[in-house]
């Protein structure tokens, strides 16, 4: 749980934007429908020193860039893991011991410490509490299934180390978490490592031609003839609800009058079709990666004062001062209250199954992503 | 179609409606659009070309560079006066900028006018704020300015209009009249030396905002931005059936469109409007923050309304009547050929840029 920051608007806005975004179909203030993104411009490659890198900026001026830099390191070796000069053979005893048998399978292993996330808002510390949980929600949804370290194995002994930058240059003009993960989702796509010209658990060396460097996340299926899937990075996106209507990126004067707002993190591969399965499914299967209820500054705002109640309507004028146990009375129309108490489990239930709806918005917003130029 | 996304413009170039360059800047060329005036923009404000939206404004030279930056020599030459935005260092006489932005030129006077300013409140001024403190006596108020307005309880109507003096009761219960967080509509009565204002309510046009949505769009300078107009406050029918809607443009950037309410005073005629009768004339509903019934239709259109004041910012028009009702009809107009049609309010990204194109180029 983590509270965006607070908006100061008054009642009556509040009211408005709630009695607005509660109609069907919502009417948001952008004019945008509940799935609408607000337009973005995005690049990729505008850092020549990285290993990848993009930029995104929204229309109402946030902007955010990521830098990816990998750096050679060496595994860590465990006590009991010394197997590592010896060959196959020998190898399989401890695999036995594990209980699971690996040959044939993967044998890459990966790391959640060979990831390193820092996010920097301007004007928050970068111990604050917001941004700190801003990193770790983007480093858990890349981190959750552990798939993604296992691209930065090398082999046994060495591996990729991956620096992740994130740095939003505006100040944070709306809750900034879909912006930051989009472009990080760029900046990874754009990622390339140089490509391996040793093998096996030599010392790595590597092509120096960095044309011929590989993506991280490939952009075609590595193999055509058996079930080839391209894998790719996670996005984060928030998704709020009102009512019983669902919006996607919300603004900030959207949150603030969220009645719950969710970070859902999901992944998509595309499964290129069996060669017996005639009729593919359209679209990507979507992954659910992690849910994180974000507390929407709407809890926290001042109820509105009924006409009935103000001491300061009509001319009665000097009307003795309200009781505060009397201010927060059963609602009326027009006047603005807070939210109380947690979220139907219908509506996080919606919430979740419009994310993964096949075809839907994840599926166009990557779609999206996969277009941008990886220049 | 749930997200654009764009591949990255190359940036705009900046207005420059001054051909003149740096240090060479001051020289006989003429400003082009200092038209009416008889070429001296006497109130500083800015220009602005309603004919060509500032990123077609193609027709610019190497040596036209007339952005300035803070420490920057603008000229040396003595027979020319130093404006706004520009300072004489110690020791010298050259005329240096101390602001970024582009230089003006009025005869002989010699200002830069800032990319990106704060709003600079001026005696008279029509502004919108926002509570954001409440102390003993007064409210301060952000007007977007570098400092909070005051606003004095001395300085607001009395509810049901009564002329009295201002009593610790009145002290008491100042938040039934304004609280932290409430949009109000004022005029500056008064400034500070340091450049702070005291705002003032004392007027039935004035008060508290309610039933309708708060914008706020970048104040001077840059292109964009609401400019000061003769008026700033309206009233406009709108389309689709959705009634009357009031738009309030804050000379400060801040703008408010909400459902136009007919008050008392307009229902019997304009007769009740004089000091003497207030009490009768004030409204009840003065600091009332109950939002009255508010039609779809209406809110459909304010929403629509809201959409053409930031695509007009967006694009780097300036926001006034003329524009945001021409504009406003100009959307209605789109959306009607839309495929979505006329529910279809949506004005961001390339629809902002098309309304823009076709309010400029007529």
């Amino acid at each position: 749980m983590a509270s965006s920051q607070h908006v100061l608007l008054s009642p009556a806005e509040l009211a408005y934007l709630h009695d607005s975004l509660s109609l069907t179909p919502p009417i948001r203030p952008d004019g945008r429908s509940p799935a609408q993104f607000r337009p973005l411009v995005a690049e990729t490659g505008i850092l020549p020193g990285t290993n990848g890198s993009a930029r995104i900026c929204f229309a109402d001026g946030t902007e955010a860039i990521v830098g990816v830099k990998a750096e050679v390191e060496r595994t860590a070796q465990r006590a009991g893991d010394d197997t590592v000069y010896l060959e196959g053979g020998e190898g399989d005893e401890e695999d036995v011991e594990d209980g699971e048998a690996r040959e044939g399978e993967d044998k890459r292993k990966g790391d959640s410490a060979w990831v390193e996330m820092t996010v920097e808002i301007p004007g928050l510390r970068d111990d604050d509490s917001g941004t700190a949980f801003l990193a770790a929600m983007l480093s858990e949804a890349l981190l959750a299934d552990g798939e993604f370290a296992k691209r930065l194995w090398i082999n046994r002994r060495f591996h990729w180390k991956l620096y992740l930058d994130i740095i939003l240059i505006s100040p944070p003009l709306s809750y900034p978490l879909p912006l930051l993960s989009l472009t990080t989702h760029l900046a990874l796509l754009s990622t390339r490592l140089p490509r391996l010209k040793s093998e096996g658990d030599e010392d790595p060396f590597f092509d120096d031609d960095w044309a011929a460097a590989p993506y991280l996340f490939p952009r075609t299926p590595t193999t055509t003839t058996t079930i080839a899937t391209t894998a790719r990075p996670p996005i984060t996106l928030l998704v709020m609800a009102v009512g019983n209507n669902i919006i996607f990126d919300p603004s900030k004067e959207e949150l603030a009058v969220a009645d719950v707002a969710l970070a859902v993190s999901v992944t998509g591969s595309t499964a290129a079709p069996h060669a017996d399965d005639a009729e593919p499914e359209p679209g990507r299967s979507l992954r659910l990666l992690s849910i994180r209820t974000i507390d929407p500054p709407s809890r926290l705002t001042p109820p509105g004062v009924a006409n009935a109640a103000n001491s300061a309507y009509g001319a009665a004028g000097t009307q003795k001062m309200l009781e505060a146990a009397t201010a927060e009375v059963e609602a009326v129309e027009g006047v603005w209250k807070a939210p109380r108490g947690g979220a139907k489990r219908v509506v996080l239930g919606a919430l979740v199954q419009k994310v993964l709806e096949r075809g839907g918005v994840v599926d166009e917003v990557l779609d999206a992503l996969e277009g941008v130029d990886l220049g | 179609m749930p997200i654009t996304i764009l591949p990255p413009k190359p940036s705009r170039p900046l207005n420059t409606h001054l051909d003149n360059g740096p240090s060479s800047r001051p020289s006989s060329s003429s400003s082009n659009d200092s038209s009416a005036s008889g070429g001296a923009d006497l109130d500083g404000d800015l220009p602005m070309t309603t004919q060509k939206p500032r990123h077609l404004t193609t027709t610019r030279s190497s040596l036209d560079t007339s952005i300035v930056t803070p420490g920057e020599t603008i000229t040396d030459d003595p027979q020319w006066m130093r404006g706004h935005g520009t300072y004489l260092p110690p020791a010298s006489s050259a005329i240096t900028s101390s602001v970024a932005g582009t230089v003006t030129r009025t005869n002989k006077l010699l200002s830069v006018r800032p990319l990106r300013a704060r709003y600079t409140p001026e005696v008279g001024d029509l502004v919108v704020g926002r509570i954001v403190e409440v102390q003993a006596k007064r409210w301060r108020v952000d007007v977007g300015s570098t400092q909070l307005a005051a606003l004095p309880l001395s300085a607001i109507n009395l509810p049901g209009g009564i002329l009295r003096k201002r009593t610790e009761t009145d002290e008491l219960q100042i938040r039934s009249f304004f609280a932290e967080g409430d949009l109000l509509v004022a005029e500056v009565q008064q400034l500070f030396g340091d450049g702070g204002a005291v705002l003032h309510t004392r007027s039935l046009k004035y008060g508290k905002l309610r039933n309708g949505v708060f914008v706020a769009v970048s104040g001077m300078g840059g292109g964009g931005g609401v400019v000061r107009s003769r008026r700033q406050v309206w009233t406009m029918d709108a389309a689709n059936g959705a009634g009357q809607i009031d738009v309030v443009l804050g000379v400060n950037g801040y703008v408010w469109i909400s459902k136009h309410v007919e008050t008392a005073v307009e229902a019997e005629g304009a007769k009740a409007a004089g000091i003497t009768n207030m009490e009768e004339s004030v409204s009840a509903t003065m600091y009332s923050s109950q939002n009255d019934r508010i039609e779809t239709e209406t809110m459909r259109e304010i929403a629509r309304l809201r959409g053409v004041v930031t695509a007009l910012v967006e694009n780097g028009l300036r926001v006034d009547e003329d524009m945001v009702v021409r504009g406003y009809h100009e959307a209605v107009e789109m959306a009607m050929v839309s495929a979505e049609g006329s529910d279809d309010i949506y004005l961001g990204g390339e629809r902002g840029q098309q309304l823009a194109a076709a309010l400029t180029g007529v």
